[in-house]
């Protein structure tokens, strides 16, 4: 199924973002998923700050300029932790 | 008993200093060590490992490392190493320390580790260069990782890695890269050497809790994996 904005394959423009994710020093994510739907493309995953976060739309809206980012990536929570596991 | 914190892929840079340091504070009330298992900076930058070593200065307990795929992406693994040694952090590869905890010992070896996958499903050292450098990266980290790990004089031995050794903290991830996220080598490493627990990071989709075939307990601590700046395992000395 072709991506009906630039006649190509939505597997080919998600790859692309992705490494462009992965490459970008702005971003260097490697664990972000990426997928293509028609003129719009979802982000998820989980960054180490809103900063982190705001880049990857900047990075995916550069390589893809045409399609709309919907950017649901979290925060990585850093609170304290709960109970501690008892290895025995 | 002996308290063992640790945290994974931290990727801490200039924008996201400071982020743990309130959860750190409370440290020593947790914990008798802290554990940082990789990719502690986004670019592998001296810049970055500075924050990193600001962030984890004086948390009330000694603080052991090792880097990432991350830590390594700036070509400046000397540099980076050199900083978050100046912020107090023992940098381990292919090395351990036996620390004193409680009238007993813990000993705790460290490399990065690699990737290659998991038994049957795996990368061999056949073919072109460029795959026999791939698995023979592995296999001579994890002859490191093995030779470390029992040269320690320890009550208590621990593992620490970035990529796992086991695939069982790896659910959650695609299967088709599993082969970039660990390898068995390790695992045979910690399996071989009377290892107690073996805790690593680099899986940020994986889950936390896994078991090496030879029945060591396996802990994926990638904070987006544990939710918060650290998690505990109290280990029976």
């Amino acid at each position: 199924m072709l991506n009906p904005g630039s006649g190509e394959a939505p597997e080919y423009i998600a790859a692309r973002i992705r490494r462009a994710l992965a490459e970008d020093p702005r971003t260097a994510e490697l664990g972000i998923q990426v997928i293509v739907k028609g003129a719009h493309v979802y982000l998820c995953g989980t960054v180490s700050s809103q900063q982190c976060k705001e880049e990857l739309n900047r990075v995916a809206q550069e390589r893809e300029p045409t399609l709309t980012v919907h950017n649901d990536v979290d925060v990585v929570e850093a609170g304290e932790p709960g109970a501690p596991e008892v290895l025995r | 008993m002996i308290r063992i914190a640790a945290v994974g892929d931290v990727h801490l840079g200039p924008e996201a200093q400071g982020r743990l340091r309130p959860a750190l504070e409370h440290l020593p009330e947790h914990a008798d060590v802290l554990l940082l298992a990789g990719d502690l900076t986004r670019h592998g930058t001296p810049e970055e490992a500075r924050v990193v070593a600001t962030e984890f200065r004086d948390v009330g307990v000694p603080v052991l490392a090792v880097l990432g795929n991350h830590d390594h992406h700036g070509d400046a693994v000397p540099e980076v190493t050199e900083a978050l040694s100046e912020g107090g952090i023992q940098v381990l590869e292919g090395d351990g320390v036996v620390l004193p905890v409680d009238g007993h010992r813990l000993g705790v070896a460290g490399v990065k580790g690699f990737g290659g996958g998991f038994e049957g499903r795996c990368a061999s050292a056949f073919g072109e260069p460029e795959m026999k450098a791939f698995v023979g990266h592995t296999i001579e980290i994890a002859g490191k990782l093995q030779s470390a790990l029992g040269s320690l004089s320890c009550d208590i031995r621990v593992a620490l890695m970035h990529y796992s050794p086991v695939p069982d903290t790896l659910h959650g991830e695609p299967l088709e890269i599993y082969p970039f996220l660990g390898a068995y080598q390790l695992g045979e490493a910690v399996d071989a050497t009377g290892t107690h627990l073996a805790v690593h990071g680099h899986a940020h989709a994986g889950c936390e809790r896994g078991v090496t075939p030879g029945g060591v307990r396996v802990r994926n601590v990638a904070q987006p994996v544990i939710r918060s700046a650290f998690t505990v395992y109290c280990v029976e000395a």
